[in-house]
């Protein structure tokens, strides 16, 4: 079983998403250990004894998390489909450098597929986001 | 998904005891990146075992020891494309590294993966033959070395028995006299398998001539290999371009030699022509490295990609 089928049908944590299962949508994106990664490709018990965060871990309790609020400011989210990635890939990378430059936001969810905004939106509630 | 036992080892010595005990009917699996796909896929060879080498620590990170650099086969392509050292001594590898798939398959995906998996759009693999790279196999029975470029019969078949487990992967560290350059031509920005890459080395000597030259293509060969014609034509000239276009003219005439004429032959052999035409090959200073970061996470650019 892949780390995808254990959050979502073992664990019941929908909020990622099941598009593609070969590593090209990035619908699937979970933070392991804080990395980007596609969980249609992580086998299970890959993951014993690190940390996985999914988007229903992105936001405090009862409020939402500064890049969640940006995309809502932005209508960054259409059909909302490829959200919880985007979101996770997002946070990966201002976790690391709090101030990207439009290139490296782009370049960060490279491996994320929009197929409703044209990434115009979320680029820019990324650059909010970063920049707040 | 067929079902399969899983067994995870965290030693060289505990895999090399579990090939021994049922190698043929072995899967290992590093970061998945291509494992996983094929387990999905459910192909007829489906094995009894995936043996999990993820967690063997003493199969992870890059070391510089004498004259030579060491990869660990669980070396990440995200952990190449920002490593100082390969940023100093083979930056061709860390652009090779950085240009593949998505931040997400950088973050798993291995070299070791990506060489025993022996696709041949491999990114990873011309550079590492072009820096003269050997590999270490290890079973129960011992440990043999050889050169990278005679590990591969054909694509997705290497030499590496049932029971052998890549340990590491080698090069000698080049000169102050080197250049570098790896080029490669997808057909997106972002998770663009290799349609055709180039990896070359240069060395050049006290008077600025060429004294050695190693010239890989990627993708276009029936497997890699140097192509000596057109190195033999950089040999004792200055560098430069119209130097590297005749250079580049004679990658394509032995491609199309090679593998005859293809649909895709059109665009692969300007392909050549164009990209023979870098600056010189830049010197080994760094480039489109990713950033150093803290140990967490990195997204990072894409290194050269080349749009059509
Ligand atoms: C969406 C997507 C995009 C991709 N883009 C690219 C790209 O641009 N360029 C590119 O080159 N590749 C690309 N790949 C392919 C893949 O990511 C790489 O080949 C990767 O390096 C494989 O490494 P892994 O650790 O994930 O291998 P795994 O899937 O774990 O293993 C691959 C194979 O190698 C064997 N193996 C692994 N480690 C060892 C070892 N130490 N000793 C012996 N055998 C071993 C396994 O048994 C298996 O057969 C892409 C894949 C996906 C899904
Ligand atoms: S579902 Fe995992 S990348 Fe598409
Ligand atoms: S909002 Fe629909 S796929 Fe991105």
């Amino acid at each position: 079983m892949n780390l995808l089928d254990l959050l979502r049908d073992r664990l019941g944590l929908s909020g990622t998403k099941c598009g593609c299962e070969i590593g090209e949508c990035g619908a699937c994106t979970v933070l392991l250990d804080g990395e980007p990664v596609n969980s249609c490709l992580v086998l299970a018990p890959q993951i014993a004894g690190r940390q996985v965060l999914t988007v229903e871990g992105l936001a405090p309790e009862g409020g939402l998390h500064p890049l969640q609020e940006s995309f809502l400011d932005h209508d960054a989210a259409h059909c909302g489909f490829c959200t919880p990635g985007m979101l996770l890939s997002a946070k990966a990378l201002l976790d690391w450098n709090p101030r990207p430059t439009e290139g490296e936001i782009r370049r960060a969810i490279s491996g994320n597929l929009c197929r409703c905004t044209g990434y115009q939106q979320i680029v820019a509630a990324i650059e909010k986001a970063s920049a707040s | 998904m067929k079902p399969f036992e899983y067994i995870a080892v965290h030693t060289i010595a505990e895999a090399c005891d579990a090939l021994a005990a049922h190698g043929a009917e072995t899967r290992l699996l590093a970061g998945g990146t291509d494992l996983l796909i094929e387990l999905r896929r459910g192909s007829k060879k489906a094995p009894r075992v995936v043996l999990d080498i993820s967690g063997v620590a003493e199969m992870a990170g890059i070391a510089e020891s004498g004259a030579h650099i060491t990869l660990g086969p669980l070396t990440t392509h995200a952990e190449l494309a920002r490593s100082e050292l390969l940023r100093e001594f083979a930056p061709l590898l860390g652009e090779a590294a950085a240009a593949i798939g998505s931040p997400q398959i950088r973050a798993r995906g291995t070299v070791g993966g990506n060489i025993m998996n022996a696709a041949a759009c491999a990114d990873t693999v011309p550079p590492l033959i072009a820096l003269g790279a050997t590999v270490a196999l290890q079973s129960k029975a011992g440990c043999r070395e050889l050169a990278l470029a005679d590990l591969f019969v054909k694509p997705y078949q290497t030499r590496a028995n049932a029971d052998e487990l890549l340990t590491a992967v080698r090069f000698p560290k080049p000169g102050p006299g080197a250049r570098s350059a790896f080029i490669k031509l997808g057909r997106r920005n972002a998770l663009a398998i290799s349609r055709l890459s180039v990896a070359a080395m240069l060395e050049l000597g006290k008077d600025g001539r060429i004294t050695e030259a190693r010239i890989v293509p990627g993708a276009a060969f029936p497997t890699w290999q140097r192509v000596t014609e057109a190195e033999r034509l950089l040999l004792g000239e200055m560098p430069g371009e119209p130097l590297f276009a005749s250079a580049g003219r004679k990658v394509s005439e032995e491609m199309i030699k090679a593998t005859g004429r293809r649909w895709s032959t059109e665009y692969k052999e300007p392909g050549y022509l164009r990209h023979h035409q870098w600056p010189a090959a830049h010197a080994h200073s760094p480039r489109q490295h990713e950033p150093a970061r803290p140990p967490a996470g990195p997204p990072g650019p894409l290194g050269h990609q080349v749009r059509l």
